[in-house]
């Protein structure tokens, strides 16, 4: 009975350690992430950059094709919640917000929180 | 007063604690278990999702990621900051190059089948081809509308300045009559010049009587879609480059048959291969196969 009891209480202790240092402090560098995966910094990024491709071009459906990538499937409403979010907390520079505020007029997204950062871009342009 | 008599209890090494437990057990189960949790670890992936850096990401999305870095230089003309990026991804080798490997995969895949897709593999392209780096995504891409509309007038001739636009819908008979509008034909490419690097015999069970060959560029990389013609008596066959994935862009090859001479030239070649190639029972791992040949035509 003891060895039984030692061999569950070892096992258990024992995976228990493996998986914090598995997880926690020598995480597996794996390279199979999706970018919906991406941390929040990295997919504010990423948007950021659609965001400068549509000041390029003017595409909605490309917009909408790479926002989809992310795991998004309403893009107006999603550019419109970043933005809005980036505004508040000063995320990013200006030169970012402006191209989120842009794509978020060109999807019919502007609130009036945006609306400054517009004005902005309307003046550098 | 009575003094006790009895026995005292003998009092040994198996007390009740170390009978409710065995370090040794302990100890052998404990490193066990460590082994299996990290082991977990290692199968299952990190476990936080949502939390992954760009350069963790999958093959597929890095490319779409990359494109979306090239999007942004197409905006900010930031070539330093678009390299930043591609470094960020930690590429196996130049970041560049990966680019351009990113946006040939995704231009073969059906990535230029809509105007997006096609915009945005031109912003990739500009960004690593005047960095010297090249892909197989500039030849993929459909020419500019100002490419083409340069090229017309390059290739409008006096006639052709001269016809009047035709009316979007004529009779039947004056349709019939009129003489053919001078169209524009697009300019072909220039014709590649080849020349045989090598020609080896090899001997191997698995490929008997086979003709491999490899159409490659100055630097050695495989040229898809060239024709090479093979001939034997009065007949011929040509065979193209790059249509066995998996062989690489260079390869093409022939199926030979015994007891017929074979000549293989390819269009652009200075001359056909002086070697007449021919096929015959050849020996290796003690058994009997059919030679084989391997050609090699470099573009000069």
């Amino acid at each position: 009975m003891r060895v039984i009891r030692s061999m569950i209480l070892g096992l258990l202790l024992g995976a228990i350690v493996g998986l914090y240092f598995g997880w926690g402090q020598f995480p597996a560098e794996s390279r199979n992430s999706g970018l919906s995966d991406l941390a929040r910094p990295f997919r504010d990024d990423y948007i950021v950059m659609v965001a400068a491709g549509y000041a390029v071009d003017g595409d909605v459906d490309g917009v909408s094709q790479r926002l989809s990538r992310l795991g998004i499937d309403d893009a107006p409403s999603a550019i419109r919640e970043s933005a809005e979010r980036i505004i508040h907390s000063s995320a990013r520079g200006l030169a970012d917000i402006g191209l989120l505020v842009h794509l978020a007029d060109g999807l019919g997204q502007l609130t009036q929180p945006m609306q400054p950062f517009l004005d902005v871009n309307r003046e550098r342009a | 007063m009575q003094r006790d008599l009895r026995p005292q209890p003998v009092k040994t090494a198996s007390t009740p604690e170390i009978g409710y437990f065995s370090a040794w057990v302990f100890a052998f189960c404990l490193i066990v278990g460590m082994a299996l949790g990290i082991g977990f670890t290692r199968v299952y992936g990190p476990w936080q999702r949502g939390n992954a850096e760009p350069w963790q990401l999958r093959p597929e999305d890095r490319n779409h990621y990359m494109i979306a870095i090239a999007l942004e230089y197409a905006h900010s003309g930031d070539t330093a900051k678009a390299l930043d990026k591609l470094i960020a991804l930690r590429p196996d080798g130049d970041p560049l190059s990966q680019l351009a490997e990113g946006a040939c995969a995704l231009g073969s895949r059906g990535y230029l089948g809509s105007e997006s897709g096609i915009r945005a593999l031109r912003s990739a392209v500009a960004l690593y081809a005047p960095q010297g780096r090249a892909g197989c995504a500039e030849e993929l891409l459909p020419p500019l509308a100002t490419e083409v509309a340069t090229e017309v007038n390059l290739a409008q001739t006096p006639e052709a300045q001269q016809s009047t636009p035709l009316p979007t819908k004529r009779p039947l008979q004056d349709a019939l009559l009129a003489t053919p509008t001078p169209r524009y034909r697009p300019a072909l490419p220039a014709p590649r010049n080849f020349e045989v690097l090598s020609v080896r015999s090899f001997c191997e069970l698995t490929r008997p009587a086979l003709i491999e060959v490899f159409v490659v560029d100055y630097l050695g990389r495989g040229i898809p879609g060239q024709r090479i013609r093979v001939r034997w008596g009065d007949r011929e066959d040509i065979f193209v480059s790059g249509l066995k994935a998996e062989r690489g862009d260079a390869y093409a090859d022939f199926q030979m048959e015994e007891n017929i001479n074979y000549a293989i030239d390819m269009v652009g070649a200075d001359d056909a291969l002086g070697t007449r190639l021919s096929t015959d029972a050849c020996y290796t791992e003690n058994r009997r196969s059919l030679k084989s040949y391997r050609v090699t035509f470099v573009e000069r």
